[in-house]
C-alpha cells in the first residue's frame, strides 16, 4: 500500500481475495434457492409462454455487493491499520530511550507515551534489553538495560514533571551507564524544546554513544508559557512566550482567584514571527488582588501558569508630606517622586486632608498597607500611638528625611537619629558628596546593582550603635546608612535617611529609586517573611501546593523540599512550582522567570540522527470499521434477497400495514405520553371553565365522593332555581394533580381513614387559597361530638384535619359570628345546619372593628379561605338524579333540609361576592346619612 | 382427476399410495359427521318429487289424450262420464346416482386460505349427497367402486367404498342412460384427458354434474418474486423469478381452462359448478340438489313421455 498510510497486521489473509474469483463463480452457478410453494395447478404455469428469459443467475449487483462484502470481510480479516505506525528501534544491542519528560511533554504526552510503548515494543520482538531514561527525572532513576515488560510498566508510571529536564545531573549518570553496557541504539523523544541542556545531550549522544539515534521532535504544536505577570497601574499585563514564532496564534489568559472562580480572561495575540505577547487585565485592583493564578485556557502545561502570592497583589500606598502640597510646583514635592515611583505596583492614595492627624486614620482605615511620610518629624500622640499600632499589625511605615525630622524626630523610626543633619559637598563642608556604596546582603535591596551616579549631598545620621549595622539596608561610601528599617511587630519601619525629593541628593531621579521603593513594596507584602529579621537565617516554607506537569495542582509530592520565603529559587525536582508556605501566607514559585525564553529544538544538534514528528494521531486499527460495513453490506444483501423473492409484497399486502402501523403507535406512545398527560390537564381546564363549577375533593373513599357529588348537583339546582348563579355539574379534582384555580369553593369532605396529603399537596392547596380560593372541610361527625360544643377536636376526621391543617398557614378561626356576612349573603341565617344540625360553621375571624359595630352585618376583608363544619352538608344536599333527597337529615325535618340548602346558598353566594353583601346591608344606615 | 398412470412414478410403491388412502380413511368418520352436518342444512328443502311418473302411488287423473296407449285409460274413472282418463302414478322410481370423489394428490392441498384441503371437501360434498340421496329412497353408487346402494345409511356405505379407494379415474363401464353422475375433483389435469374421460361418460349416456374444487390460493395466484412451484401431483418443479407477472397470464389460462369445462358441459347439457374451498360446502350441495332436482323433474317428464 504505497499511496495509502494503510499497513495488514496478518498480511498472507489477504491471499484469500485470490478466492473472491471462485466465490463469483459459485454464485453465478448457484442463484439462492428460491421460495418453494407446492401448487396443483403449476401445470397451468408451464403452460404460460415465458415473460422473460429466466434470470437463472444472481443479478449482477447483487452479485458485486456480495463480492464486496467477502473483500470487506477478508480486509477485515488481514487486521488492516490505517496510519500505521512507522516506529523502529534503531541500531542493535541494548536500546535507550530517553523520554522528555518536562514540563513541555505534557501537551504532548499521550503520544510520546504510546511512541514510547511501541518502539518498546518493537525492541521487545527484537529480544533487545531497553534501558529508559526520563530526562527530567535526574541521575538517580535506573539506567541498566532491562526487559521490555519492566521497562513498558515504567513507561506507563512515567508522567511529566513540572520542571525542564535535568540534564545536568543526568549526563554524569548516562555516561557511567554507557560505559557500563554500550548502547546499541537510541530513541530519543523530546519535548521540542532546545537549549543548552538539550545540546550536550545530543553531543552525549552522537559523541559518546554513536548509535543509530532516532529523534521524535514534536515541532508542529504549539508550546505556550506564562511569565510573571507585571502589575502596573491600569492593567496587570501577562507576557505570553511560544516556542514556535512562525504562525499567527491567539488565545487567552484566564485569571482565577485562590478558590478557582474565573475573575476574568483577558486575549493574547502572537503575530507571525512573534514570540511574545502579551494579555492584559484591566480589572479593579479589589479583583485583581484577588488573582491568584493564571493560566492559558486550554494549554495543560506547568509553563502555562503562572501563580501569584502576595508580592503580587497591588499594595494600597498612603502618602503623607509634611510640606504643604504646591499643586503648581510639582517638582519640588517629595511626594510627586515617591507616587511616580511606585505609581507602577503600587495605588497611591494621597489623602485629601492635609492634616496627619485626619489623614492617617483616614489611610490606615483604607486599607493601605504602607504609608509613606516625606519629612514629617513629629506626631500628635495619639495619632503616634495609632499609627504604631498599625505598624504593629504589619503597616510598613517609610519615612523620608527632610528638615523637619532633622529637627524632631518622634518614635517611629528604626534607628535613633542625631539632631540635625549632615551636608556633604556643600561650600562649608570639606567632604564630598558621598556615592551609595553597596546595598546589605540580608536586605530586600539584595543584588540591586549600585549606581555610580547617585550622590548624596545630604543626610540625616543615625546614633552609630551595635545594631547599626543590622538595621542597614543600603549605606554609603563613608558607611553610613541611607537606608535603615527595623522590625516592629509584625511590621517594619522604614527610614530613607534623605528626602524625597532632589534637595539633598538626586537618588529619587535615579531607576535605582524605583527599584528600591518596589523591593520595600514587595517586601511588605511578603507576609511570611516578615518574622525573619535580616541577617537571620530566613525561613523555610513548605510545599503547600504544588503543580503537576500539566499545571494542575497536586498535593505535594514527597521529595518537594521547602523553599526560603526570599531569594531567588530555581525550580527543579525539589523545587516543584507551586504555593510553599501557609494557606495564610505563602510564596509561589513560578516556573517560568521574567527572563524566559522557549527555543524550539534545533535538529542539527542531533547530528545525523533520524528526526521525526511524532504520529499525530494513534494507527487506526480498521477491523471494526470493515466489519461494520460488512455487516451493513450483509443487512443490505438480505433486504435485496427478500425484495428479489417478494416477501417486501408479500409482506406488504398482509402484515406489514399492520406492523408499521404498530411500530409508529409505540413509538409515538412514549411520545404522546406527555402529551396525553397534557391532553388530559388541558381538557380538565376546559371544562372547568366552561361554566362556574362547584367542585369537591376526591377522597379516594366511593361512598364519601357520591354523596359529595351528588349534595353538590342537589346545591346546584337548587342555585339555579333560587339565584342568578347557574352552576354547571359539579366536578371532582385531586388536589395533587389538577389544578384548582378555576374553582371559588372547593368542598373538602375529610375521611379519616385515607392517608394525609403529601407536603406539595398541601402546598397546592396553600397556593390555592392564597389566591382566593376558599376550602369548606367538612368533618361530616357531628353526631359523634361530644356535647360540649365549640371544642374542636376529640373526633378521628377532626384530629385527622387538625394534622392536615397543621402545615398551613391558617388564620384564626371562630365560629361565624352573628353579624357575618354569612349569616346575609343570599338569606338571613342563624344557623348552618347540614344533615346534622349544631356543629358551628367555623371562618376565619374577621377583625372587630370597634367603630362599626353597630352595623348588621361585619365584613372583614375578603372572603374567608377555610371554612370548616361538621355538619356534613353534602348529603342533606345529595339529590339522585330524579330530584329525590338521597339521605334523610337528623333529626328528619324538612325546615333542616331547607336551611341547610339555604346555608350552601349562602355559602356559594359568599364565595363568589365577597363583603358585597356586606356593603348592601349597610344601604339603609347610608340612607339615614343622606338624609340629613 | 387422478393420474392413475403417474401416481405409482411418483410414490415409487403403492405402499404410500395405501398410507394416503389410510389418511383418507382415518379423516372419513369425521367428514361423515361434516357431512351429516351439512346435509342437514340441506334436506329441509328437499321434498318428494312431486311430478307424474312410474311408481306405486296414485298421482292424479287426466284426460286422456288421442294417440295415447288404450292401456292407460283407467276405466273405473272413466266409466264415471263420457270422457276417458289416464290415470297417472306419482314418478317413484328410485334413481341412480353415481358419485365420484377424486382423492388424488393435487386434491390433497390445502392452502393458508383454504378452510379444508380440496380432497376433504371433495368428499364432504360426496358423503353429503349420499348422505340426502340415500335417505331420499334414491340409490347412489360410489363409480366404479360399488355397486349402486339403496339405504337410508348410503353414506356410511359409500364412506367404506371410499376408504378402500384408490387414486385412479373412474371406471365408467357400469354406466347406463338416465343415470346421473357427481364428479367432484379440480379437473387440473390436461384438458385432453379431461375430456377423453368424460367422453367415456358422453357414450354411456349419462348426465354428469362436474363439481369443479380449488383452492383459493390457485384462484388468487398470491405469488411474487423468485419462487419455485411444485406440483403435488406429477412433481414437476418450475421456477420462476418474478411471479407476481405470471399472475394475469395464469388467471387468464385458469378462466380459459374453466371456460372450455363450463362449454363442454353447456353442450352436453350437464351442470358444473366451481367450489373455492374457502366457501361453506353447503353452497355447492344446495346447488347440486337444485339442479339433480331439475333433472329429476326433467328426467320424469321424459319419463313419463317415454311410459
Amino acid at each position: 500500500m504505497m499511496g495509502l498510510p494503510l499497513a495488514f497486521t496478518y498480511a498472507p489473509v489477504l491471499f484469500a481475495l485470490i478466492a473472491l474469483p471462485a466465490i463469483w463463480w459459485l454464485m453465478r452457478v448457484f442463484p439462492p434457492r428460491p421460495r418453494t410453494e407446492v401448487l396443483p395447478t403449476t401445470r397451468l404455469l408451464l403452460e404460460i409462454a415465458r415473460k422473460e428469459e429466466e434470470p437463472a443467475r444472481t443479478p449482477w449487483w447483487l452479485l458485486l455487493l456480495r463480492l464486496v462484502l467477502a473483500a470487506l470481510v477478508i480486509f477485515a480479516l488481514a487486521g488492516p491499520v490505517y496510519r500505521p505506525s512507522a516506529e523502529t528501534a534503531p541500531g542493535a544491542g541494548p536500546l535507550l530511550i530517553a523520554i522528555d519528560n518536562g514540563w513541555a511533554a505534557a501537551p504532548r504526552w499521550t503520544s510520546i507515551i504510546e511512541t514510547a510503548h511501541r518502539i518498546n515494543r518493537i525492541a521487545e520482538q527484537e529480544g533487545r534489553p531497553v534501558a529508559l531514561v526520563a530526562t527530567a527525572d535526574g541521575g538517580t532513576q535506573p539506567l541498566d538495560p532491562a526487559d521490555a515488560a519492566t521497562v513498558a510498566k515504567r513507561i506507563d508510571a512515567l508522567q511529566p514533571r513540572p520542571h525542564a529536564a535535568d540534564y545536568a545531573t543526568l549526563l554524569p549518570a548516562l555516561t557511567a551507564a554507557q560505559k557500563a553496557h554500550p548502547f546499541g541504539g537510541v530513541a530519543w523523544l523530546s519535548d521540542g524544546l532546545g537549549g543548552d541542556g538539550v545540546s550536550a545531550f545530543a553531543a552525549f549522544l552522537t559523541l559518546q554513544v554513536g548509535a543509530p539515534t532516532v529523534v521524535y521532535a514534536d515541532q508542529s504544536s504549539e508550546l505556550m508559557a506564562l511569565k510573571p505577570p507585571i502589575g502596573a497601574a491600569d492593567a496587570l499585563t501577562v507576557p505570553v512566550i511560544r516556542r514556535d514564532g512562525t504562525h499567527p496564534a491567539a488565545g487567552f489568559v484566564r485569571a482565577t482567584d485562590l478558590k478557582g472562580r474565573t475573575i476574568g480572561d483577558a486575549p493574547f495575540d502572537f503575530a507571525a514571527g512573534s514570540t511574545a505577547a502579551e494579555a492584559k487585565f484591566a480589572l479593579p485592583v479589589e479583583l485583581r488582588n484577588d488573582i491568584a493564578r493564571l493560566d492559558i485556557v486550554g494549554s495543560q502545561t506547568a509553563g502555562a501558569v503562572q501563580l501569584l502570592d502576595e508580592r503580587y497583589r497591588r499594595r494600597k500606598i498612603g502618602l503623607l508630606s509634611g510640606a504643604g502640597v504646591d499643586v503648581a510646583q510639582p517638582l519640588l514635592s517629595p511626594l510627586y517622586y515617591i507616587s511616580r515611583a511606585v505609581q507602577p505596583f503600587a495605588d497611591v492614595i494621597e489623602p485629601r486632608d492635609a492634616n496627619a492627624d485626619i489623614a492617617i486614620p483616614q489611610l490606615i482605615e483604607g486599607g493601605t498597607s504602607i504609608i509613606a511620610m516625606a519629612d514629617i518629624g513629629t506626631l500628635t500622640p495619639d495619632v503616634a500611638e495609632t499609627l504604631a499600632n498599625w505598624v504593629l499589625k504589619g503597616g510598613t511605615l517609610v519615612r523620608f528625611a527632610g528638615p523637619r525630622l532633622a529637627a524632631a524626630t518622634d518614635e517611629l523610626v528604626p534607628v535613633r537619629l542625631r539632631h540635625g543633619d549632615r551636608v556633604l559637598g556643600g561650600s562649608l563642608t570639606w567632604q564630598d558628596p558621598q556615592p551609595l556604596a553597596s546595598f546589605s546582603p540580608a536586605s530586600p535591596f539584595a543584588g540591586l546593582a549600585v549606581p555610580g551616579d547617585v550622590l548624596i549631598k545630604r543626610q540625616v545620621l543615625a546614633e552609630p550603635d551595635a545594631t547599626l549595622s543590622e538595621h542597614t539596608w543600603a549605606s554609603l561610601a563613608d558607611g553610613t546608612p541611607l537606608v535603615t528599617a527595623a522590625p516592629s511587630g509584625k511590621g517594619w519601619l522604614v527610614l530613607f535617611h534623605v528626602t524625597a525629593d532632589t534637595s539633598w541628593s538626586n537618588l529619587p531621579l535615579s531607576g535605582t529609586f524605583v527599584e528600591m521603593l518596589r523591593r520595600v513594596i514587595a517586601f511588605s507584602s511578603a507576609g511570611a517573611a516578615r518574622q525573619a529579621k535580616p541577617g537571620d537565617t530566613v525561613a523555610l516554607l513548605p510545599p503547600l501546593r504544588l503543580l503537576d506537569g500539566f499545571g494542575h495542582f497536586a498535593s505535594p509530592a514527597s521529595d518537594a523540599k521547602s523553599i526560603p520565603a526570599e531569594g531567588a529559587i530555581a525550580v527543579d525536582a525539589a523545587h516543584p512550582p507551586g504555593l510553599y508556605g501557609a494557606d495564610d501566607g505563602f510564596r509561589s514559585l513560578n516556573l517560568m522567570d521574567d527572563k524566559a525564553t522557549l527555543s524550539p529544538f534545533d535538529a542539527t544538534v542531533a547530528g545525523d540522527a533520524t528526526v521525526l514528528a511524532y504520529p499525530t494521531e494513534a494507527p487506526l486499527p480498521l477491523r471494526p470499521w470493515l466489519f461494520a460495513g460488512a455487516l451493513a453490506l450483509f443487512l443490505v444483501d438480505a433486504l435485496a434477497v427478500l425484495v428479489l423473492n417478494g416477501g417486501v409484497a408479500f409482506l406488504r399486502r398482509r402484515h406489514a400495514t399492520a406492523a408499521v402501523a404498530l411500530l409508529a403507535v409505540i413509538a409515538l406512545a412514549s411520545l404522546l405520553d406527555h402529551a396525553r398527560a397534557d391532553d388530559a390537564a388541558d381538557q380538565f381546564a376546559l371544562k372547568a371553565v366552561e361554566q362556574t363549577r362547584l367542585a369537591y375533593v376526591v377522597t379516594g373513599n366511593a361512598e364519601i365522593d357520591a354523596a359529595s357529588d351528588a349534595g353538590l348537583r342537589g346545591l346546584s339546582e337548587v342555585l339555579t332555581e333560587r339565584t342568578a348563579l347557574e352552576p354547571g355539574d359539579p366536578m371532582g379534582v385531586d388536589p395533587a394533580k389538577d389544578d384548582l384555580s378555576f374553582f371559588p369553593l372547593l368542598y373538602w369532605p375529610i375521611d379519616p381513614s385515607a392517608p394525609l396529603p403529601t407536603s406539595a399537596t398541601m402546598a397546592r392547596v396553600d397556593a390555592y387559597m392564597r389566591q382566593g380560593g376558599s376550602v369548606l372541610f367538612d368533618t361530616r361527625d357531628q353526631l359523634e361530638r361530644s356535647t360540649n360544643a365549640g371544642n374542636f377536636s376529640g373526633t378521628p376526621a377532626a384530629e385527622y384535619l387538625r394534622q392536615m391543617l397543621s402545615s398551613l398557614d391558617i388564620p384564626p378561626l371562630e365560629p361565624v359570628p352573628a353579624d357575618h356576612v354569612l349569616t346575609k349573603a343570599f338569606y338571613l341565617l342563624n344557623e348552618f345546619p347540614g344533615r346534622y344540625t349544631g356543629g358551628p360553621l367555623w371562618v376565619e375571624t374577621t377583625q372587630n372593628d370597634a367603630a362599626h359595630a353597630d352595623r348588621p352585618a361585619n365584613a372583614g376583608d375578603g372572603v374567608s379561605t377555610i371554612l370548616i363544619t361538621e355538619n356534613d352538608f353534602a348529603s342533606a344536599w345529595a339529590m339522585d338524579r330524579d330530584g329525590r333527597f338521597i339521605y334523610p337529615t337528623v333529626p328528619t325535618d324538612p325546615v333542616q333540609r331547607e336551611m341547610a340548602f339555604r346555608t350552601g346558598v349562602n355559602i356559594v353566594m359568599y364565595t363568589l361576592t365577597g363583603n358585597y353583601k356586606a356593603d348592601q346591608v349597610h344601604v339603609p344606615a347610608l340612607l339615614e346619612r343622606l338624609g340629613q | 382427476m387422478a393420474a392413475a398412470n403417474s401416481a405409482p412414478e411418483r410414490y415409487g410403491a403403492t405402499l404410500p399410495a395405501l398410507g394416503e388412502a389410510k389418511g383418507v380413511a382415518a379423516g372419513l368418520p369425521d367428514l361423515l359427521i361434516e357431512a351429516r352436518r351439512v346435509a342437514a342444512t340441506v334436506i329441509a328443502g328437499w321434498h318428494g318429487r312431486r311430478v307424474a311418473g312410474r311408481g306405486e302411488n296414485f298421482w292424479q287423473f287426466r284426460q286422456f289424450a288421442s294417440g295415447e296407449a288404450a292401456i292407460a285409460i283407467d276405466w273405473r274413472r272413466s266409466a264415471r262420464d263420457d270422457h276417458f282418463y289416464v290415470r297417472e302414478k306419482e314418478w317413484e322410481a328410485a334413481h341412480l346416482v353415481w358419485l365420484w370423489p377424486d382423492i388424488s394428490a393435487s386434491m390433497d392441498f390445502r392452502s393458508r386460505l383454504a378452510r379444508a384441503s380440496k380432497r376433504d371437501r371433495a368428499l364432504v360434498i360426496t358423503l353429503a349427497l349420499a348422505d340426502l340421496l340415500g335417505g331420499a329412497g334414491e340409490r347412489v353408487g360410489l363409480l366404479g367402486e360399488s355397486d349402486p346402494i339403496l339405504a337410508h345409511n348410503a353414506a356410511e356405505r359409500i364412506a367404506s367404498f371410499i376408504a378402500r379407494m384408490t387414486p385412479r379415474p373412474p371406471d365408467t363401464r357400469r354406466l347406463r342412460r338416465f343415470t346421473d353422475v357427481v364428479l367432484v375433483s379440480d379437473f387440473l389435469d390436461p384438458i385432453a384427458d379431461v375430456e377423453a374421460r368424460l367422453d367415456a361418460i358422453v357414450r354411456s349416456g349419462a348426465r354428469a354434474h362436474l363439481v369443479q374444487v380449488t383452492d383459493p390460493i390457485e384462484e388468487t395466484f398470491p405469488f411474487a418474486g423468485r419462487t419455485e412451484f411444485e406440483d403435488p401431483e406429477t412433481g414437476i418443479r418450475h421456477v420462476v423469478t418474478r411471479a407476481e407477472q405470471y399472475r394475469d397470464d395464469y388467471l387468464a389460462r385458469l378462466a380459459a381452462l374453466r371456460d372450455q369445462l363450463s362449454l363442454l358441459c353447456r353442450r352436453l347439457d350437464w351442470t358444473f359448478l366451481v367450489h373455492r374451498t374457502d366457501r361453506p360446502a353447503s353452497e355447492p350441495l344446495l346447488a347440486l340438489h337444485a339442479r339433480l332436482a331439475d333433472r329429476h323433474a326433467l328426467a320424469g317428464h321424459q319419463g313419463g313421455r317415454a311410459a
